[in-house]
């Protein structure tokens, strides 16, 4: 009898974490978000122009502040990315404040967002694009590789004594 | 203590300062050193405290098999590997902040539990030379096996999707993973600040949280029979304890709280050194264990926390003073490595003679109890 | 027909018995080391000089496990604590460099360093056994620690100790030591070049081919160093005082009912052990070119130690046989899988598995059930 509960007991707490943890990787999973501020050119024979000077807040961190043709970027953990931009759309115009909240796809790690489409209202295909890394190669000595020296094993003291840090 | 008042105090304060000699030791060793360094009183407490934080939950994974009379689990580090398994997973998924803190904790519960398994199944083989045992598993498990799945496993079965971890190669990862974005998320959530010395309240909260229980747990049933273990297994056998799963679960026990506590440890240093960020860490702990004044048979929590504290200020003055001393601030590295690995040597030396002694002396009560039966 | 059936059983179970005898790891062991020596001709690779690494490796290792010897002979178990000899070992071959030994040649260099190692040698085994007597049972975590500790102490010294030859210290400040310091000059082969059999050379002097064999080059000198402190080991072993120190180390009661005084012979050992340590070392230096400082000495350890449980000592037997086994076995491995491994599937996973066959032979040895003792 006791060991039924107990089972139980076992089964519940495996399940209570797993939920915990699919529930983790849905609130936290991590994206990278590229703002830019460049003109559309041609999107159904319509040209949208890039704003003079646009200021982003997102949270609590430094405001972003981007000129023409330039493009700035957030991290935002979760789906439902939101930022206030403050538009200055043209030279000597008065800042509008807007509130914007853009739905991230959940699978994808760098954003691009064309702020100037998104803010004109245009369709996703108009002002999104994923970023793609540029492939720097940088060398990466390989660990574990054998060396002549003292055969090699990093027994014990993996090469030098004191952990700089720990 | 009652019965301690008839005794003068003078020989009273010699039998304290006898029963506490590691840490007054090391008191004296820091007192002497800290002016040397030339730290700030306000830079040596916000570094205490933010080691604290880092190191004291992994600190408090030796408890358990020392309960269970298994003396200092040199095998704690294969939790740390079981950690790192589910930080590298959790790293590439891309899963940041306190959720990837949580989710890594989780997901290290399972390596953990097995790789646990595995050393109490083993240690069990080995009753009276657990320390040794456990000692060589760790190589065996940190430089073969988990050397095995990072190095050549991941990325090319188990899928590793980010090539900024993976070794240019195309599987294997990195020598580094960076953790930028969980960061210390634990520790600076709800951290307050007092003139400078940030507290980490919730990484506190949590080696709380896991004290309690600790004192809970030396309550339980189970608590209990570990307890009993520890004191002679042959006479828990005869009470009826499964004296190998007892010290199965002690194991357990201690190697999946050490992957938790080396995610604290880990989201605090914000990257993962892959090969090498496991290796030093059982003999840090247990040196900062036995500072704080724990013997390989008997350890409570003050002395996790005085421990920690102790070796830590020495750890962090032992380079100034070295070069403040010979000129060369390697000497004080080293110096620091000596004092480790030197404490670790005499708190073995005095565990193994005092057993000797015991036995020794059981064997002599034996032998007059023995001849007593005769005469009559 | 019952008797020949019975007959086929008895050699059945006498078999089992014998590969019982032989170890499951070690016949896993032997296997793959026969694999690999079978396909290492199949994937292109110059199977002649891996066997002249092989018995080049082993002329330096040797030494080394043969160290271990004494003390589990003693019942003091496997020796963690070699890195004590290897220091003593260190400590000669830079002092004899210090004080220029060289000049009077090579050998001189290397007896020297032999004869100055010899004095810390003893009076660091006599402490070491002394320690270990008041430990018994628990030596050999503790011998691991001690190794640990004088490791850690020694780098410390490596920079402090007020040595100036300028082939030693760093070039700048001229305070302490390189932590890899060449032997070209001093005894570097100063044993392998005695009787040096060198086919490649032979065939040039000759004008003629000798095919395959060109390849092969025999350290002559270090190996009879070898065999003479091996063959003064088993003489040692079949002594009165070797015989009372297997007593001590299969069973120390019946040995103190005896008379033998246990303590003494157990130190005796120790310093046996660590003299051998620093002996062994040194051999490997003269052979591998290179003194190598601070940290280095750890890096021998455990290969050492796994080397001769490989050869099928256990924690507390072990013969001669044994180690030249075990050595050959071992170095055969280390030196193997990473050309046939890299040959095959270009994938150098050769430490992974040098680790996991190490470590995971000295779990197994300690694992094991011991027959006898304890």
């Amino acid at each position: 009898m006791k060991s039924k509960r107990r089972i139980m007991f076992i089964l519940l707490a495996v399940l209570a974490l797993v939920a915990v943890a699919a529930w983790m990787m849905v609130i936290g999973r991590g994206h990278t978000v590229y703002l830019d501020n460049k003109t559309l050119e041609d999107y159904q024979g319509q040209e949208y122009k890039a704003y003079e000077r646009v200021v982003i807040t997102v949270k609590d961190e430094k405001p972003i502040k981007l000129g023409k043709r330039e493009r700035g970027s957030a991290i935002w953990i979760g789906q439902d990315f939101k930022m206030t931009v403050e538009i200055t759309e043209k030279k000597g115009d008065e800042p509008v404040v807007k509130e914007v909240s853009i739905k991230l796809p959940y699978s994808v790690d760098g954003i691009v967002v064309n702020l100037p489409a998104y803010l004109a209202g245009l369709p996703e295909e108009a002002w999104y694009s994923e970023f793609v890394p540029a492939v720097t190669e940088t060398p990466d000595e390989e660990p574990g590789v054998g060396d002549e020296f003292s055969m090699g094993d990093g027994l014990g003291l993996e090469g030098d004594l004191g952990t700089g840090d720990i | 203590m009652n019965q301690n008042n008839n005794i003068p105090l003078n020989k009273r304060a010699v039998e304290l300062a006898r029963n506490n000699a590691v840490p007054i030791m090391f008191i004296i060793i820091c007192a002497v050193f800290i002016p040397m360094a030339g730290f700030t009183p306000g830079y040596l407490v916000n570094e205490i405290i933010t080691r604290m934080g880092r190191n004291l939950f992994l600190v408090l994974c030796l408890l358990f098999p020392i309960m269970a009379g298994m003396g200092m689990n040199f095998a704690m580090t294969l939790g740390a590997m079981g950690a790192e398994l589910a930080i590298i997973l959790v790293a590439d998924w891309q899963i940041w902040g306190i959720p990837g803190v949580v989710l890594a904790m989780i997901l290290s519960i399972p390596f953990s539990a097995i790789l646990g398994l595995v050393c109490g199944t083993i240690l069990n083989m080995a009753k009276g030379r657990e320390m040794i045992t456990g000692y060589i598993l760790n190589f065996f498990m940190g430089n073969g096996i988990y050397q095995m799945i990072v190095l050549y496993i991941m990325g090319s079965i188990i899928p590793i999707a980010h090539a900024s971890i993976m070794l240019p190669r195309g599987y294997g990862i990195r020598n580094t993973v960076s953790l930028l974005n969980m960061r210390q998320c634990l520790d600076d959530l709800l951290a307050i600040r007092i003139q400078g010395v940030k507290i980490p309240v919730l990484t506190f909260i949590l080696v709380g949280v896991f004290c309690l229980f600790i004192v809970w747990f030396r309550r339980t049933k189970l608590g209990q029979d570990m307890r009993a273990v520890g004191q002679d297994m042959e006479v828990a056998r005869a009470a009826g304890i499964k004296v190998d799963r007892t010290r199965l679960l002690s194991i357990m026990m201690s190697t999946v709280f050490a992957g938790i506590g080396m995610v604290i440890y880990l989201q605090n240093m914000g990257n993962l050194p892959t090969y090498t960020g496991h290796a030093q860490i059982g003999m840090f702990c247990i040196a900062a264990l036995l500072i704080g004044g724990a013997s390989v048979e008997k350890a409570s929590i003050g002395n996790a926390f005085l421990g920690v504290i102790l070796f830590h200020l020495m750890f962090i003055v032992a380079p100034n003073a070295g070069g403040f001393i010979t000129g060369d601030s390697m000497v004080g590295e080293y110096f620091r490595v000596f004092m480790s690995y030197g404490i670790i040597t005499i708190a073995l030396i005095m565990y193994e003679a005092k057993k000797r002694m015991n036995k020794s002396k059981a064997g002599r009560e034996l032998a007059q109890a023995q001849k007593e039966e005769g005469v009559k | 027909m019952g008797t020949t059936n019975k007959a086929a059983t008895l050699e059945k179970s006498r078999l089992q018995a014998m590969a019982a005898d032989y170890g499951v790891p070690r016949m896993i062991i032997t296997g793959f080391l026969l694999l690999l020596f079978v396909m290492a001709p199949f994937v292109g690779v110059n199977l002649p000089m891996q066997i002249t690494n092989i018995i080049n490796r082993f002329s330096w290792n040797a030494v080394l496990v043969l160290a271990m010897v004494p003390m589990i002979h003693s019942g003091c178990g496997l020796n963690f604590g070699l890195p004590l000899g290897v220091i003593c070992g260190l400590l000669g071959g830079t002092l004899s460099i210090q004080f220029g030994f060289e000049r009077f040649g090579t050998l001189a260099s290397f007896g020297m360093a032999l004869l100055i190692a010899t004095p810390f040698a003893v009076v660091f085994g006599l402490g070491y056994g002394w320690l270990l007597n008041k430990i018994k049972g628990g030596e050999m975590m503790i011998a691991t620690y001690v190794g640990l500790s004088i490791i850690s102490f020694m780098c410390m010294m490596w920079l402090l100790l007020p040595y100036n030859s300028p082939t030693m210290v760093y070039g700048l400040s001229a305070n302490g030591l390189r932590p890899t310091i060449s032997l070209d000059g001093f005894y570097n082969q100063s044993l392998a070049s005695f009787l040096r059999l060198d086919f490649a050379e032979i065939a040039a002097s000759r004008g003629i081919s000798l095919g395959w064999l060109e390849y092969i080059k025999i350290p002559t000198g270090s190996l009879l160093v070898f065999a003479l402190l091996a063959v003064l080991m088993w003489a040692f072993l079949h002594t009165k005082t070797g015989t009372a120190m297997t007593a001590v180390g299969s069973n120390p009661n019946f040995a103190r009912a005896a008379g033998i005084n246990v303590d003494r012979i157990r130190t005796l050992s120790v310093v046996m052990s660590t003299w051998l340590g620093a002996m062994g070392i040194l051999v490997y230096q003269q052979g591998f070119g290179f003194i190598q400082l601070y940290t280095s000495p750890n890096n021998l350890t455990m290969p050492t130690v796994s080397a001769i449980l490989i050869g099928g000592a256990l924690v507390n037997k072990a013969t001669i046989g044994n180690v030249i086994i075990g050595t050959i076995l071992f170095q055969g491995i280390v030196t193997m899988t990473p050309t046939v491994m890299n040959a095959m599937v270009h994938m150098d996973m050769s430490e992974v598995i040098r680790n996991i066959v190490s470590n995971g032979m000295i779990l197994y040895a300690l694992t094991r059930k011991q027959e006898g003792t304890k």
